[in-house]
């Protein structure tokens, strides 16, 4: 078993969900694949989860469930999205419970937790409407105060799970003035209304998720006792906002999962798929596209660990870093599936070739993770506000409380720490004390420099590694004067400039991240990620978004990468700085040439 | 100018650059959002008053206080802040650091020395 606690639950859920590939597992290929067909809702694989009691780990211990830490979480979600991003999503809406975790009293805290171990109970958040979008504050949703409560009326759309869920997060304005405090969060529990008073409305057809219960939900003059206020009034935009940091953060496991299906089911092509007398994977382009694939999985992991747990260690912070997450790792992601595509060649677009088509299943599926939540832009705005804050803390904090700030850092990203229990009521809406990642950059540069003496390690590797950790400190001083120097204004007609300031924010952050998982996790992660080569390589990735090729030092030999990336695929491993066993494949179903006998030219 | 005036003073500035609307346009006494400062636009400025002010403020102090007049005297009567009357509003901090970036120069000198330390 692996040795790292947080992955346990992904594999024994692996364990028990069995081979994908195999037509008779639960979650397979076949039966997913068939559901989608008739885009019916996965409610047989749904009541398998309840009854392996994964509910439990989406509750704190401290309310009766079993969950400890955002690492474990985003791994077992990465376990479901590989299979099926439609049922990985219904089952993971319970995430929005993270609301009343945060600001429920225990009574609703007892509630909601035995809502969803006892009866299988689930949730949506009904914040958008049809004539709004995001802008939350312009919502149409009213409560208006009643003796005891209030009259709920309005519509909310689109939701997710908004027919069959139990209860609703609903977002409704208790003050007419507007406002920020103007709107005021319910946990509408639908079993205590009034059936007649509200109405579920009929299921949108999607492109994706195609058997997701997407819909809304209608009230009129509805009446929702007091009980079911989340805080208090007027406290519903904050605790929205500072909701979607944990599900933005989250939000990237749902990706991985598909990415990593994605480049294991064209791996299986491409191994075993032979023309002009060689296999496709012998050919030197499609291999690199794959090894391409697989190092920005990596780059994406660094991130994702690094925010979920970061919620515990730095929850001052998050504002911004589930921002760059959100946009980042699912943006990035879906480049990997397009990019990918191109070896399946015309496969990928079929839709019953090749494990039973699931590859243009995750294309669609997987298109809606950067969307919601908060699309892109959304994020990035969320971002480009906090830029002048983040630059100025920067400059204000060089150089002092280098100790305190190291300690921050390796029990972020050493994987091996406990981390101190997650504290939502620490969550700020806008940074506090600046971004840890690359206020530390000088610290990193400083731990590369000390590795010099490591006699295990490659000097060329660490050459590469240190120079490409020096560029992004140079970008990231010469960003910190454009967003001086920029003319920062309010409102929502923000200038395109200031969204490219945020995406190469995005990218260094990233990038240092990276450099901190390495730095901290190499004496327990193995030889393959100890040597530093994907990391060589995966820097030099990442700078390419912000300098020519020609500007940065050469691409060094990533033959050591694509052999681990075929060890992981014939051990059935996660793609993954932390390989996590996987459900092994079976023999009769891996009879293409992806067998050890594979050679690779090196 | 007393310690309210002042911080009135910078905000009706700091507001008015920002949204590039005349600082005459702007009434003391009604909630910002009347001139098209979004909720979480009045987050972010109040990461820019505790750098002026060199305190620190509760980011949803322009929620809970929506009018420059009441978020003046909240930060005067409660938190006790008085703003010096030399420290004259500084809207334009950026185009400020634009004058005295050195070129091709590292971040971190650069604040030094608009900041002295």
């Amino acid at each position: 078993m692996q040795q790292l606690k947080q992955f346990w639950v992904a594999e024994a859920l692996e364990k028990d969900l069995g081979d994908p590939g195999n037509p008779n597992s639960m979650m397979s290929f076949k039966q997913v694949m068939d559901l989608d067909e008739k885009e019916e809702f996965p409610d047989e694989i749904i009541d398998w989860l309840y009854n392996w009691k994964l509910q439990h780990y989406y509750i704190p211990t401290e309310c009766g469930g079993e969950f400890t830490g955002f690492d474990e979480f985003i791994s077992f979600v990465r376990v479901l999205s590989r299979r099926d991003q439609t049922a990985g999503i219904a089952f993971t809406t319970m995430f929005w419970s993270y609301l009343v975790w945060m600001a429920g009293t225990e009574e609703q805290k007892q509630n909601l937790a035995s809502f969803m171990k006892d009866n299988n109970g689930t949730m949506c958040l009904a914040y958008s409407e049809k004539a709004h979008g995001s802008d939350l504050l312009g919502g149409d949703m009213k409560a208006t105060k009643v003796e005891g409560g209030y009259l709920m009326t309005g519509e909310k759309w689109p939701i997710n799970r908004a027919t069959r869920s139990g209860v609703s997060f609903v977002l409704a304005q208790t003050d007419p003035a507007g406002g920020p405090r103007s709107l005021s969060l319910f946990m509408v529990e639908k079993s205590k209304i009034d059936p007649a008073k509200y109405s579920n409305l009929p299921k949108i057809l999607t492109h994706g998720i195609r058997g997701s219960d997407m819909s809304g939900i209608k009230f009129d003059h509805c009446f929702i006792p007091d009980a079911m206020r989340l805080g208090a009034e007027g406290t519903g935009l904050e605790l929205a906002l500072k909701g979607f940091q944990i599900t933005r953060a989250l939000c990237a496991a749902f990706s991985q999962g598909a990415a990593d299906t994605a480049l294991r089911t064209t791996l299986k092509f491409a191994l075993g798929r032979k023309l002009y007398g060689k296999t496709v994977f012998d050919m030197p382009q499609p291999r690199r596209t794959l090894t391409d694939a697989f190092l920005d999985i990596l780059i994406c992991d660094c991130c994702t660990y690094g925010v979920g747990r970061g919620f515990s260690t730095v929850p001052e912070q998050i504002s911004a870093w589930s921002a760059v997450v959100k946009y980042f790792v699912t943006t990035t992601l879906e480049t990997v599936v397009n990019n990918v595509s191109v070896v399946l060649g015309s496969r990928f677009y079929m839709r019953e070739a090749h494990d039973w088509g699931i590859f243009q299943k995750v294309l669609r599926d997987n298109a809606i993770i950067s969307m919601f939540d908060g699309s892109s832009i959304v994020n990035l705005h969320a971002l480009l506000l906090q830029l002048r804050q983040l630059t100025k803390s920067r400059a204000r904090n060089a150089g002092k409380n280098l100790e305190a700030l190291s300690t921050r850092l390796s029990t972020t990203f050493d994987l091996t720490q406990t981390l101190p229990a997650f504290d939502g009521k620490k969550l700020e809406l806008v940074n506090r004390g600046g971004d840890d990642v690359l206020q530390g950059l000088e610290l990193a540069i400083a731990s590369l420099e000390k590795l010099k003496s490591d006699s295990n390690l490659n000097p060329d590797t660490l050459y590469q590694i240190i120079t490409f950790t020096e560029i992004m400190r140079e970008e990231l001083n010469s960003l910190d004067v454009e967003i001086t120097e920029s003319t920062f204004q309010f409102g929502h007609e923000q200038e395109p400039e200031f969204f490219d300031m945020a995406r190469k924010y995005c990218v260094l952050h990233a990038a240092a991240a990276c450099v901190y998982t390495w730095i901290y996790n190499r004496n327990h992660l193995g030889e393959f990620f100890a040597n530093g080569e994907w990391l060589a390589l995966s820097l030099r990735r990442l700078m390419l978004n912000l300098k020519p090729a020609k500007a940065l030092p050469g691409r060094i030999d990533d033959s050591g990468v694509t052999q681990e990336m075929i060890r992981l695929y014939n051990e059935d491993r996660m793609f993954s700085i932390v390989p996590f066993q996987l459900a092994k494949s079976q023999l009769e179903e891996t009879s293409t040439d992806a067998s050890p006998k594979l050679q690779l030219q090196t | 100018m007393n310690s309210v005036d002042t911080i009135q003073s910078w905000l009706v500035n700091q507001i008015a650059t920002q949204l590039k609307i005349g600082p005459e346009t702007i009434k003391v006494t009604e909630p910002l959002t009347r001139y098209g400062l979004d909720s979480i636009d009045s987050v972010t400025i109040v990461g820019d008053m505790e750098d002026w002010l060199d305190a620190e403020l509760p980011s949803t102090l322009l929620w809970d206080y929506p009018t420059i007049a009441k978020a003046a005297q909240y930060l005067v009567d409660e938190v006790g802040v008085s703003p010096e009357e030399t420290a004259t509003p500084q809207p334009a901090a950026a185009s400020q650091a634009k004058a005295e970036a050195p070129a091709g120069k590292g971040w971190g000198g650069l604040w030094n020395k608009i900041s002295g330390s």
